[in-house]
């Protein structure tokens, strides 16, 4: 480890990738940045289904405030590049089902600059590492489009497999999309990348 | 309808109902032996309010079951499953038969063989902790029957009546429950 990643204060370097580390989300300052992505109508379709509808600053502020607090099926992360310690996006399990340890994953990474050159992956990475070793669970699965070719390419080179799709469940644009499942279980990632 | 993980010899699990239970539950914390053999903590006798709002209190760490006996539906007594730490997939369990004259007749290591069970094959938990005072013989006998091992003692922990008594730690790991219930 770099003496650049000890002076940030991840001595252990569990949450610390090649190009990026997860850190906690600071609902100040972060729930601003998370207010300008949603204005963002490209990224807000590659990360959601639903409607686009922007939000407050200060309701996605009380937001993230209210599931750090009280909600033990969420862990969020911001995305931080280690060069220069920008805020570039986040990663989030939700849903945790701890009777089954299974967990959904959601990333997005917000600056466009930092879209297309793996930081999403290696966030996607470190959150896996995150998952499985940290929280002990045996599945981690994420469903995105196909129009979202991008991530799905990055999801794959992170270890996950297409488990399977709705046909045309999404109307954008006038043209119907699948809806894609994909999950990654532990010994597959085990496996990937020769942990312990 | 299959009842087997809330229904056991003697005793079933249940959801709280009402004031009723809470007066009962109010009324076992005025019991000061109760008390003494529950926990550490000093005693306070709860209204049926405070009872009531520990009874409806909801949360995913916590999973609380009153005891009520099969013969009469009487309810005798509480369990419940705490948390702390999912990843982990330990829980503490508590256990207290409130009724008296229920004490020593099998109702609490019959519900506390309900509640192992559905910490293992409900919550898919590794293990389940248990503390209890040294002197709390009754009780030690009783989760032994259910499967737990004694892990430890701390010696001297709590302060009562001028005298200091030991803690003794028990535990159950899901390979031995599963073991004894092949």
């Amino acid at each position: 480890m770099s003496n650049e990643q000890l002076a940030m204060g991840n001595d252990q370097g569990l949450l610390v990738g090649r190009l990026v580390r997860l850190v906690a989300v600071n609902s100040e300052k972060d729930a601003e940045a998370i207010a300008r992505w949603d204005v963002d109508s490209e990224y807000m379709r590659q990360l959601s289904s639903r409607a686009q509808l922007p939000s407050q600053a200060k309701k996605i502020k009380e937001y993230i405030e209210k599931e750090q607090i009280d909600d033990p099926r969420t862990i969020a992360f911001a995305v931080r590049t280690l060069a220069d310690d920008r805020m570039i996006g986040f990663v989030a399990f939700d849903g945790i089902d701890w009777p089954h340890s299974a967990a959904f994953v959601a990333i997005g990474i917000g600056d466009p600059a930092y879209r297309g050159n793996g930081y999403g992956t290696d966030a996607m990475r470190v959150m896996l590492r995150y998952g499985f070793q940290e929280l002990n669970l045996y599945r981690v699965q994420l469903n995105t489009f196909s129009y979202n070719e991008r991530a799905v390419k990055s999801y794959l080179k992170a270890g996950f497999v297409s488990e399977g799709l709705q046909r045309g469940m999404l109307l954008r644009d006038g043209q119907r999309w699948d809806y894609i499942y994909m999950g990654l279980l532990r010994d597959e990632w085990l496996t990937l990348t020769n942990e312990p | 309808m299959n009842n087997i993980l809330f229904s056991g010899k003697s005793v079933r699990l249940t959801a709280a109902n009402g004031d009723g239970d809470a007066e009962i539950v109010a009324r076992w914390s005025r019991d000061t032996e109760y008390h003494r053999l529950s926990d550490d903590d000093p005693a306070y006798p709860q209204s049926t309010k405070q009872a009531k709002a520990w009874l409806e209190r909801d949360d995913d760490r916590g999973f609380r079951f009153l005891i009520r006996t099969l013969s009469d539906q009487r309810l005798i007594g509480g369990v419940g499953l705490w948390i702390q730490n999912w990843a982990q997939g330990e829980a503490w369990v508590g256990i207290g038969i409130g009724e008296r004259d229920c004490w020593g007749n099998g109702y609490g290591t019959d519900a506390m063989q309900l509640i192992v069970r559905y910490a293992f094959t409900e919550l898919n938990l590794r293990r389940v902790s248990l503390g209890v005072f040294a002197r709390n013989a009754r009780a030690i006998r009783s989760y032994e029957k259910a499967g737990f091992r004694r892990e430890g003692l701390v010696r001297g922990d709590c302060r009562r009546d001028g005298q200091r008594w030991d803690t003794v730690f028990m535990g159950i790991l899901r390979e031995e429950w599963e073991a004894m219930n092949k």
